[in-house]
């Protein structure tokens, strides 16, 4: 990416303005982070980072997001039903946690991302704002690359997490080389437990596979099942056969499936037993 | 000498260039760059092996901004060699400036000097060039398989010294030696082994890439101001390829941002030198981290076939070891680093019959070069493994079966005098060795008794120990040579000059302190100085474990000497017999403690007073021997069973370095030398495309170990003193990154029951390796 030039807007609407006005000539920047994989071309930067995009509240059962939220801000907010810290943890660097964006990592989405995971795993909802605000479930918003969903102007302002509630769990895991390397396989679960029975699952993979998805095979083998360790092998075992998994780094497709299934295995035990309480 | 008695060495005094480079001073190459410099970009082969059968620059040369273009045509054809070694060098002159072939993905084809980067880039493009593509060569087997393609077909490429190059077969080197007889030792045997392992390809990622400038001074010199271990080689290869006297050029080495052997070669400065020659412009070269990888020099890849035989007590009657390695396109340090899987490991172990096989292969892969450890590193691998194999075989421990045959003190080994660098080896004695010392200190810190046998451990997480001995060398003896020269100053301050280069090793701090001790001053009044070639005296360079042992050497003798001058000029104001004075912290006295002078008082009377001369001198050292350092190395592992995942939960490297002149530095070079080899033997690899092709040159996809990576190591300096050595200091800049490839692979073992004989152990090869059990 070449930045030819940098414009700082002084509120949202000049921001949506200026990038209405580039079209494909500009783009929004906050952390800046992703700059490196974008490729050799041209581009006007319009600086998002300072429109009142950034925070993080509760609200009834969610929590908003702002979009130009730092990783390191999710990594430090803490809160009962919070779960995205642990995420953040494992993203890169603490230098790059301060200043890659929630946004940065979601609007534009390659196969090592660390959050979109875990979006389709909490079920999030992702608001675009043009002219008008448009809300987005994560299913809708990850079908695909995002970027196919923005016009000019439009910008992601924030994102909605419901809150894990008692009997809900979440597990999430990254495999990668070293500390801050880009993933090798990304799995991400939240399950539902009543009368020791699963009684809601979804469940996310990346990295392993082209672009983060739900991988709705395991979850329908899961759902309604013994909320127990045997349910879970099967549902992966069943659940991930005809999935397409690509080794990369030097490892073959044939252990990229392997690894893939152990992650998935690790991700579902860890809900279950925090959905289980324990 | 009693250690205990020094007052510089020995201590961790604080780096000298420490706080410069903390606080982002002017240091390093990049740093110096000329307001009107003109910047250089190269234009790559993309073929591993094609012949240039036209290439037409006169586009490019007419592009804006662009000053030359320098490719085949127009330059000197000069084969040489772009290894900075000995001279004659013991590897074969096969490189050209730009040759009409190309052997590798990364060769070289043209280069452009241009006013701005993106000029250059841009008439890069202009450049048209007609390959005729050829078959390449990929692998060993390849290369020495009936009626490979010819690498090195050129007539004029041969080798300066009378050993075997056969380059029509692909071969750059066969060495050989046998001391008893293998086969009558293996028949003797209760065991016998056949093991063949292989390592991988690896770079040195120093910070500071490849890097080099060069402009001409008022009299048309040229000076090259450059990122190098071996400035002195530096101007004698350039000067060859350029085909004009030494004197024509000064190198000039800054602080450097790590080389670890990567840097022990010419491979910008004659392009830098020929362009400032052609433009009477400055000109500046850097590589990218891409050009790092692919066309910087690499660690060999080695197959290396043991046969070893051991009697069930444990003494080893057999050690059989044939090396095979890959040296890329080009064979410098092919034969040296082959002949150091031999001589730096098979002396290690106590054995009546020894045989060696080496071998080189040209292939159309990058090109291999040094890189700390030089073969020991991947050779140690193979023979540590296989040392634990062994004693499970006889149902000894690890660590016994070790202490049972490591060599010792007064003891000494036909390898020595079998493998020398390039020709005959030096006879050796073991001088000092407390080997004994650092397994028994290692297995106590990693607590080595909680060791059991991998079949009692169940679970998906198992933990392993492992271990390993290493030795390595300081020096080439009767090869290397360092010098070193002192000026004492009117404040009592003294200027050293000397050739050896520091990399970011201190070693300008070490040689600071051997220097003071023996004359008697303390470090802040060293003024340390390396290199230049118009002023440093002549030093082969930093390499082969040498700096501290052989330029030690050399800054200590003219340390004495100078001493010997103060207390001259002393005696003269004091009237008193030189046998009655000495020196210590800047002052000399009468040993009766009723006189003193300051240095000051002594350089200000000897350069304004009476009888004046400046107090100076100059000192040489050669070796003739090359005095191991030892080390035990101890690792504790935790294996993901079910994805293979090895994860290291603790370090130990034992060392004994005889006298650390600099201890707290001696443990830094450990502990980054542990975290490197754990680095190789874990994550690094080079991956290629079938064309060969590395498709992961850049750090995200390349993993090297970071500081967030470290697992916690402990360095333990276990002390010896070596009689030859400046102070009793031997080296310890190598050893210490041949251990955690068989340590981890040894503890993989014990937690697993999974042998790895292939590098590196990546999850996948360990599982595997598991799921074969």
């Amino acid at each position: 990416m070449k930045l030819n030039e940098f414009i700082i807007p002084e509120d949202l609407k000049s921001a949506q303005s200026a990038l209405e006005k580039l079209g494909e000539k500009g783009f929004a920047v906050a952390g800046g982070t992703s700059l490196h994989f974008l490729g050799i071309v041209e581009k006007t930067a319009v600086d998002i980072s300072h429109l009142g995009l950034s925070g993080i509240q509760k609200q009834g059962g969610a929590y908003l997001i702002g979009a130009t939220t730092s990783l390191g801000d999710l990594m430090k907010f803490k809160d009962q039903g919070w779960v995205l810290d642990q995420v953040a943890l494992h993203t890169s660097t603490q230098q790059i946690r301060n200043i890659s964006t929630l946004g940065g990592n979601i609007v534009r989405v390659f196969p090592w991302n660390d959050f979109p995971v875990a979006l389709l795993a909490l079920d999030a909802t992702l608001y675009i704002e043009g002219v008008a605000e448009k809300a987005y479930s994560s299913d809708d918003y990850f079908n695909g690359q995002p970027i196919r969903l923005f016009q000019p102007g439009q910008l992601l302002t924030r994102v909605e997490v419901p809150v894990l509630k008692p009997g809900q769990g979440f597990g999430y895991h990254k495999e990668v080389r070293l500390h801050a390397g880009f993933s090798l396989m990304t799995a991400a679960a939240v399950i539902t437990v009543k009368s020791g029975r699963i009684d809601g699952i979804r469940v996310a993979a990346s990295a392993g596979i082209a672009l983060p998805a739900r991988l709705t095979l395991v979850e329908a083998a899961l759902g309604g099942q013994a909320a127990d360790a045997a349910s879970l092998q099967q549902a992966v075992a069943n659940g991930t056969a005809a999935l397409a998994w690509k080794g990369k780094e030097g490892m073959s497709d044939e252990y990229a499936a392997h690894l893939g299934r152990v992650v998935l295995m690790d991700v579902l035990s860890a809900a279950l037993l925090q959905a289980q309480g324990e | 000498m009693n250690v205990k008695d020094l007052k510089v060495v020995n201590k961790s005094v604080v780096k000298i260039d420490s706080m410069s480079l903390a606080l982002g001073k002017p240091s390093y190459v990049a740093d110096f760059k000329p307001a009107d410099t003109l910047y250089v970009k190269m234009l790559w082969s993309p073929h591993a092996h094609a012949r240039i059968v036209s290439i037409d620059i006169s586009a490019a040369e007419k592009m804006p901004g662009v000053k030359a273009v320098l490719y085949h045509g127009n330059v000197p054809r000069v084969a040489h060699c772009t290894a900075g070694q000995g001279y004659p060098e013991p590897s074969p002159y096969d490189t050209f400036m730009f040759d009409t072939k190309v052997r590798y993905v990364g060769d070289r084809v043209a280069a452009v000097a241009a006013e701005t980067l993106e000029q250059a880039e841009a008439a890069l493009k202009a450049i048209k060039v007609e390959y005729e593509v050829l078959k390449p060569v990929l692998s060993i087997d390849e290369a020495f398989a009936e009626g490979a393609p010819i690498i090195h077909d050129e007539p004029d490429a041969t080798i300066p010294i009378p050993v075997p190059y056969e380059p029509l077969k692909n071969l750059v080197a066969h060495i050989s030696m046998e001391v008893g007889s293998l086969d009558k030792g293996l028949a003797e045997a209760d065991f016998q082994f056949d093991r063949t392992y292989e390592t991988q390809y690896a770079q040195h990622t120093p910070i500071e890439a490849y890097v080099a400038q060069a402009y001409l001074d008022p009299r048309g010199r040229i000076v090259i101001v450059t990122s190098t271990q071996v400035p002195f080689h530096c101007r004698r290869i350039v000067a060859q390829c350029l085909q004009i006297p030494v004197q024509q050029i000064r190198v000039i080495k800054p602080r450097i941002g790590g080389g670890f052997g990567s840097k022990q070669e010419v491979l910008l400065e004659d392009v830098v030198a020929m362009l400032t020659l052609r433009t009477k412009r400055p000109v500046f070269w850097e590589f990218t981290r891409e050009e790092n990888f692919r066309t910087g020099r690499t660690r060999h890849p080695i197959r290396i076939r043991l046969r070893m035989g051991v009697k069930k007590d444990g003494r080893i009657t057999a050690f059989g070891m044939e090396a095979t390695s890959n040296t890329g396109a080009y064979g410098g340090h092919g034969l040296t680093v082959i002949g150091c899987c031999g001589s730096k490991v098979l002396p290690l172990y106590r054995a009546d019959n020894i045989a060696f096989l080496g071998k080189v292969a040209y292939t159309n892969m990058p090109v291999s070069g040094a890189y700390r450890g030089f073969g020991a590193t991947q050779a140690f691998f193979a023979a540590e493994s296989l040392m634990d194999e062994m004693a499970e075989a006889i149902g000894m421990d690890p660590v016994e079966f070790r202490k049972l045959n490591h060599i010792r003190s007064g003891e000494g080994s036909p390898v020595f005098e079998a493998l020398g660098e390039g020709k005959k080896g030096v006879p050796m004695t073991i001088g000092s060795c407390a080997l004994a010392d650092c397994i028994a200190i290692g297995a106590k810190e990693i607590d080595w008794s909680r060791r059991t046998p991998w079949r009692s451990k169940t679970g998906r997480y198992r933990r392993g120990l492992g271990m390993c001995c290493l030795m390595q060398g300081s020096s080439v003896p009767e090869v290397d040579m360092g010098a070193a020269s002192i000026k004492m100053n009117e404040d009592g301050s003294f200027n050293l000059l000397i050739g050896a280069t520091d990399l970011g090793t201190g070693s300008d701090t070490v040689l600071g302190q051997i220097a003071a001790e023996a004359i008697g001053t303390t470090i802040d009044k060293m003024i340390v100085y390396s290199s230049d070639t118009d002023f440093t005296p002549f030093d082969v360079g930093a390499y082969a474990s040498s700096t501290t042992y052989l330029s030690g050497e050399a800054a200590r003798k003219a340390g004495a000497k100078v001493k010997l001058q103060i207390l001259n000029t002393a005696a003269e104001m004091l009237h008193l017999p030189v046998s009655e004075l000495d020196t210590a912290e800047g002052w000399a006295f009468s040993q009766d403690g009723q006189h003193k002078l300051s240095f000051s008082e002594i350089s200000l009377y000897s350069l304004y007073q009476k009888n004046q001369y400046q107090i100076m001198d100059t000192a040489s050292h050669i070796t003739h021997k090359s005095p191991p350092p030892f080390s035990a190395h101890y690792v504790e592992i935790e294996v993901d069973t079910w994805t293979g995942a090895v994860q290291v939960l603790n370090y130990v490297a034992a060392v004994d370095c005889g006298t650390a002149i600099n201890p707290k530095l001696a443990e830094g070079q450990t502990e980054g030398g542990v975290l490197n080899g754990i680095s190789y033997a874990l994550t690094e690899e080079y991956l290629f495309n079938a064309k060969g092709k590395m498709i992961n040159a850049n750090l995200t996809d390349y993993h090297i170990f970071s500081m967030r990576d470290k697992p916690p190591i402990k360095a333990i300096l276990v002390p010896s003193y070596e009689e030859t050595g400046p102070y009793g200091a031997k080296s310890v800049s190598e050893i210490c990154i041949n251990g955690a490839m068989p340590a981890i692979a040894n503890a993989i073992h014990n937690a697993t029951g999974a042998r790895l004989y292939t590098t590196p152990f990546t999850p996948e090869k360990v599982w595997r390796a598991i799921q074969a059990l």
